[in-house]
């Protein structure tokens, strides 16, 4: 920067430099101008004046009840999201695990057709256990009993 | 004597479904993002429901909070500016439809609001200056108007607001003095 009488500052610079958002060095440079330069001076004081007046800029707030009641009401509507939150992140956990499973079948094709062969072998031993089916459909040994006469 | 938790270890527990964690943040930042609020929509109470909209979007997005980025105070004035902003906007179509209407009314209510509640402000000599740096703000294009509330009143660096801002400081030095000119001449006029 200039010396103190080569230029005048900016009213931009001069008002960074009263709410002190330049760098320290420029900061010295503008004060040494300021003190010399009668028409800085006069700019830098009535920004300040201003910013006074800016801050003077009350609130209107509301009686500590309101916002006692607002709380309870926030409160609540975080419970209520955080319930649904845990359900979707349930089922999200559910998608990524048939993500990666379709993954993995894509990668591995042979043994996931024995686990799924597997699955459905106990699935179905299962079933005819539950729903005593044993009784219509002919046992595992008796399947193989007649598959060996028909050879 | 227990030192009080700092902000991480509050998100922390609000994301971990601790109510009082989240209550404690509520506490912390409630009066800073209402203040924020108060003066970019200029109501009180439009002010009071964006800032329950403000909390509820707050711990909404919580997870995308990055302490390595910003502070949490800054990533929380960012998101009751830009939501202000959005109430602000909304409020001026909301009022440029009415005033076609009725602005009497209007007025009257507004007045009847205004001594409902407490104004300590309103007994501060130079109220028609306060009145005017108001009016004046409320002219203001958006990112001035973000960038002149979260210097003056939240006492936020300029740095830290053109980084929340992702935008450069010269933009923001920028913006903050034409805002601050824009009021000076306001006050001018008031004078005169």
């Amino acid at each position: 920067m200039p010396g103190s009488e080569a230029r005048h500052y900016s009213e931009e610079e001069l008002l960074m430099h009263l709410l002190q958002e330049e760098s320290p060095e420029v900061g010295e440079n503008i004060a040494g101008h300021v003190r010399e330069c009668g028409e800085c001076h006069a700019v830098l004081r009535e920004y300040e004046l201003v910013v006074a007046r800016i801050l003077r800029w009350g609130l209107d707030d509301f009686p500590a009840e309101a916002w006692d009641a607002d709380r309870v009401r926030l409160l609540e509507q975080y419970r209520h999201d955080r319930s649904w939150l845990e359900r979707r992140g349930l089922l999200q956990t559910l998608i990524r695990g048939l993500e990666a499973a379709w993954s993995y079948a894509l990668e591995n094709p042979l043994p996931t057709l024995g686990y799924i062969v597997v699955a459905i072998a106990f699935a179905s031993e299962r079933t005819i256990t539950f729903l005593r089916l044993d009784r219509v459909v002919p046992a595992t040994s008796e399947v193989i009993e007649i598959i060996r006469q028909f050879f | 004597m227990t030192s009080p938790l700092s902000d991480e270890d509050l998100v922390e527990g609000t994301l971990g479904g601790d109510e009082d964690a989240f209550s404690q943040l509520y506490e912390r930042y409630r009066q800073p993002v209402y203040a924020t609020a108060y003066r970019i929509i200029q109501s009180a109470e439009d002010a009071r429901d964006a800032t329950q909209e403000i909390f509820v979007k707050l711990y909404r997005s919580l997870r995308s909070w990055n302490p390595r980025k910003a502070s949490f105070s800054t990533w929380t004035y960012r998101l009751a500016s830009n939501h202000a902003i959005d109430c602000w906007r909304a409020r001026k179509r909301r009022h440029e439809n009415l005033d076609a209407e009725d602005t009497g009314e209007k007025a009257e209510r507004e007045y009847a609001f205004g001594d409902a509640i407490r104004s300590p402000y309103r007994e501060v000599a130079g109220r028609e200056q306060i009145d005017a740096v108001r009016r004046c703000v409320d002219l203001l294009p958006a990112l001035q108007k973000k960038v002149f509330i979260l210097r003056y009143f939240q006492e936020m660096k300029l740095d830290e607001i053109a980084e929340m801002e992702n935008c450069s400081l010269g933009t923001v030095k920028t913006s903050l003095f034409r805002a601050t000119h824009a009021v000076r001449r306001a006050l001018r006029k008031a004078r005169n």
